[in-house]
């Protein structure tokens, strides 16, 4: 029976959880990468936990969504993958790669004694099969990553040798994402092309079973090497796409670990005491695509752009570097992500090893020197261009914020808002002047430059070609000195900070709502939710 | 009435036919490259090509339309290019949940509309009538959305009487089942509950002014006699056809209600696939809706003949 101060309080809850809940900025700068508390855990229950969208097939050959990473986390182990500092450590694999003088040949000793949840040996040949089919299958999403591997070999029963086309450094970090994990080739040949629907692979959690639009549930695989660690029976994935339903049902208790907490309900989150929020910075980015050169599609030769596509941001780079000048990074992380979110100059996180000062060099933030440099470009202010942005209410807000700061570099900014897909569409055909996007982000930064900026890259929408770019970025991926490499993306980055074919925002960061109850939840800075060793609080 | 029914399956075969065609054509009309929302972040010329080849989406439309019809006239819907499962299995596990969600809320909708309606007929120009008419205006003003919205943030947050999210089916767990859809069900037959209060209403207005109720009371009949046994039972057919025709809209409300609540059904489904451009599902989707379209038009054309004996099919009337 519901008294009156029971309707008070019921009322006060409702209008507390309308109103705008301030929150307080979360520093920025190198993430220290967030892991679960100390607390022991109890041995078994059943994890529930929201995810933001439905991950795709279910195949580490055929998944292409950010989302699919988080369930292969559970149930498909890879042969690297990254700790807490974003090092790449051995996971299936034995030990780091051994790379020939000439980088040609690469050599990696695989871990015995450890079984796929079918039961069947993991062993060199299983790797080989998994990495052939990697490279090979009609329709796989790791033949892009592979492209450069010639062959693989068995040596012995738990030694394969990869020969490759050339020199490949970022290799290792492929083979710590999907590319790396290998599935039981007894399930590949009973299965077939529909491995998707039960896939078999090594991990603390094995399939159980899935309904699409719904959830993917996953139980304890006994047959895991590390099984001991393991203190739950079990996993429910479940999808709730809308952000504030997926917060009011971590407030419920009706899933204990939520991703991808909406910036907007960070501080609500942080308010409740039976919730606990994991971040970590992202080593993505959002920023604005630039188009100079696209005409004939992405991937093809640059042109010159022709009406209504051209003007002057790809006419003269000083116009660009007024238009990012104009813009205020900070200002638009408080206004638009409350301070959530980081600033970003660069596409290399600064939790990155790879990161360095000239890679987190920034362009000042000044409206006056925008307006000057439009006027010695020639330019009559404002200067008109045009955006596309996403249709969501973020994405509109972020473009008004944009809107609004170029006004006070000379700027008039049209917003062309685009649902998601078609504007992929169009903005890959080249029609196009500015395009708000982001990329998810990958461990090896060469994942998140070349393929962008690289002369022909299958991303660069901006068709952008800058011989000594492509240069610094070959050498960089045929050496796996990691000082050598920061030392030339360095200076990709400077580059690409003269010629601004893109402008970058800002960096998302990867928050996690995690109750209070649970222990042992991991969220690198990869941002995928580790649940190896996590279970309920004893 | 044979013939009436043979005749009404035929025209509907026809309208199947004309939905499938729009519908293949329309979505292939909307801008967004269904291989390049498949290809993810990682999409390259040569990727996007494999992925046309692999689903047939290089092929011409009149090829493509054709393969479509000869495997679903077997049966076969394909299967989602994104999540690799067969489309028949997933609309058989995302119809039913639908199916007991719009029936648990025209249930509650017609208790309570109903209910409101007569009160608000019988007890005219008193309190009980502005209340219940405030009820329906209230019901029909606020969004589902927020409702729902609202009825979480009390009923499962502040007081956590009932499960925020998921289903659970009727036959696997009633009670659990009756727990998890108690509010959505309620979100949903809202609005419908306000239609039918209002419409209802109007009727038993009608009704209980007509001439036969008037010689009802005089043959000396009960009040509740009179009012239900006569007043609502001629009422009912505006409100029959009301419900046939909120129907549609009770399911595609469910939509919001769906993915408020998380419940894997219908229109979460429809509404996933038009944003992934998964043509297979769509198609599979605007087949399975057109048909329940046809079939629930059918039955409310047959149910009248139930109710009023007055209205047969098949004679002259007809």
């Amino acid at each position: 029976m519901f008294t009156s101060s029971h309707i008070i309080r019921c009322v006060a809850t409702i209008s507390a959880a309308m109103l705008v809940v301030a929150c307080s900025p979360i520093e920025s700068g190198p993430a220290q990468p967030s892991t679960g508390d100390n607390r022991p855990a109890r041995e078994g229950g059943t994890l529930r936990v929201a995810l933001s969208a439905e991950p795709d097939k279910l195949d580490p050959t055929l998944a292409r969504t950010l989302v699919g990473r988080t369930v292969f986390n559970a149930i498909c182990e890879k042969l690297y993958d990254v700790d807490s500092k974003l090092q790449i450590v051995p996971q299936l694999a034995a030990s780091q790669p051994e790379f020939s003088t000439d980088g040609l040949t690469i050599t990696i000793k695989v871990r015995s004694g450890i079984k796929f949840a079918d039961g069947t040996a993991l062993d060199a040949a299983a790797v080989k099969t998994s990495l052939d089919r990697h490279r090979t299958l009609p329709g796989s999403a790791r033949t892009s990553e592979l492209t450069s591997v010639d062959s693989v070999t068995v040596t012995d029963a738990s030694t394969i040798s990869i020969k490759m086309k050339t020199p490949f450094a970022p290799l290792t970090a492929v083979l710590a994402d999907r590319a790396g994990m290998i599935m039981s080739p007894a399930a590949l040949t009973a299965q077939g092309e529909n491995f998707a629907t039960s896939p078999v692979c090594v991990g603390p959690f094995k399939f159980s079973s899935r309904v699409a639009q719904d959830r993917i549930e996953v139980v304890k695989d006994p047959q895991y090497y590390d099984a001991k660690k393991v203190h739950l029976d079990g996993l429910t994935y479940k999808i709730i796409a809308d952000a504030t339903t997926r917060f009011n049902n971590l407030r419920s208790g009706d899933v204990e670990v939520l991703d991808a907490v909406a910036p907007t309900d960070v501080g609500a989150l942080k308010a409740e005491s039976s919730l606990r929020l994991i971040s970590s910075d992202s080593l993505g980015y959002q920023g604005i695509t630039i188009n100079l050169g696209n005409v004939d599609g992405v991937g093809k030769a640059p042109k010159p752009l022709a009406a209504p596509y051209a003007g002057p941001l790809a006419a003269d780079k000083r116009v660009r570097q007024a238009f990012e000048m104009s813009l205020d990074r900070a200002a638009i992380n408080q206004v638009v992500f409350r301070g959530e979110y980081t600033p970003a100059c660069g596409p290399i996180s600064p939790a990155s090893p790879f990161s360095s000062e000239t890679a987190q060099a920034c362009p000042k933030h000044d409206p006056n020197a925008a307006k000057a440099l439009l006027q010695q470009a020639g330019m009559a202010i404002p200067v008109k261009v045009s955006m596309i942005i996403g249709n969501t209410s973020d994405a509109r807000r972020l473009g008004e914020a944009v809107q609004a700061q170029l006004k006070e570099g000379g700027f008039d900014l049209e917003l062309q808002p685009v649902e998601f897909a078609a504007s992929l569409t169009q903005t890959d055909a080249g029609k196009y002047q500015a395009f708000q996007i982001g990329w998810s982000g990958r461990v090896d930064p060469d994942g998140n430059i070349a393929n962008f900026v690289r002369t022909n890259g299958s991303q660069n929408v901006c068709g952008y070609s800058n011989a000594e770019v492509d240069g610094w970025l070959d050498q960089a991926r045929r050496n796996p000195d990691v000082a050598t490499r920061r030392e030339l993306y360095g200076k990709v980055i400077t580059k690409l900070h003269d010629d601004v074919p893109l402008i970058y925002l800002y960096r998302q960061k990867n928050f996690t709502g995690v109750s209070s109850k649970i222990v042992g939840v991991q969220v690198f800075g990869d941002g995928l939710v580790r649940l190896g060793t996590a279970g309920f609080a004893a | 009435m044979g013939r009436y029914v043979l005749r009404r399956m035929l025209e509907s075969a026809v309208t199947l036919i004309l939905a499938t065609i729009v519908v293949f054509l329309g979505i292939r009309a909307l801008p967004g490259d269904p291989a390049r929302t498949l290809a993810g972040e990682e999409s390259d010329p040569a990727t996007l090509a494999a992925i046309r080849q692999t689903y047939g989406l290089d092929q011409p439309l009149p090829v493509q339309y054709v393969r479509y019809v000869q495997k679903a006239a077997t049966g076969d819907l394909g299967r989602s290019p994104r999540t690799g499962l067969p489309v028949a299995e997933t609309i058989g596990h995302a119809l039913p949940v639908t199916l007991q969600l719009a029936a648990f809320a025209i249930t509650i909708a017609i208790l309570i509309g109903i209910g409101a309606g007569v009160i608000a007929a019988v007890r005219r120009r008193r309190p009980a009538e502005w209340g219940a008419n405030a009820v329906a205006l209230l019901g029909l003003s606020v969004p589902n959305f927020w409702f729902g919205q609202m009825v979480i943030l009390s009923l499962a947050i502040a007081y956590p009487l009932l499960p925020a999210s998921g289903f659970v089916s009727i036959f696997e767990n009633p009670v659990e089942s009756f727990r998890h859809l108690l509010m959505p069900a309620v979100v949903l037959g809202s609005g419908l509950a306000a239609i039918i209060m209002r419409q209802t209403r109007s009727a038993m207005l009608d009704a209980l002014l007509a001439d036969y109720v008037r010689t009802a009371r005089a043959k000396g009949l009960g009040g509740a006699q009179v009012v239900f046994g006569h007043a609502l039972r001629n009422s009912l057919i505006v409100v029959i056809t009301i419900v046939g025709l909120q129907l549609g809209a009770l399911i595609s409300g469910a939509v919001v209600t769906e993915q408020l609540f998380v419940l894997p059904g219908f229109g979460k489904l429809t509404i996933d696939a038009v944003f992934t451009r998964d043509y297979p599902m769509i198609q599979g989707v605007v087949l399975v809706t057109a048909t329940a379209y046809i079939l629930i038009n059918l039955a409310v054309d047959l149910l009248y003949s139930v109710i009023d004996p007055r209205i047969r099919v098949g004679g002259a009337a007809l």
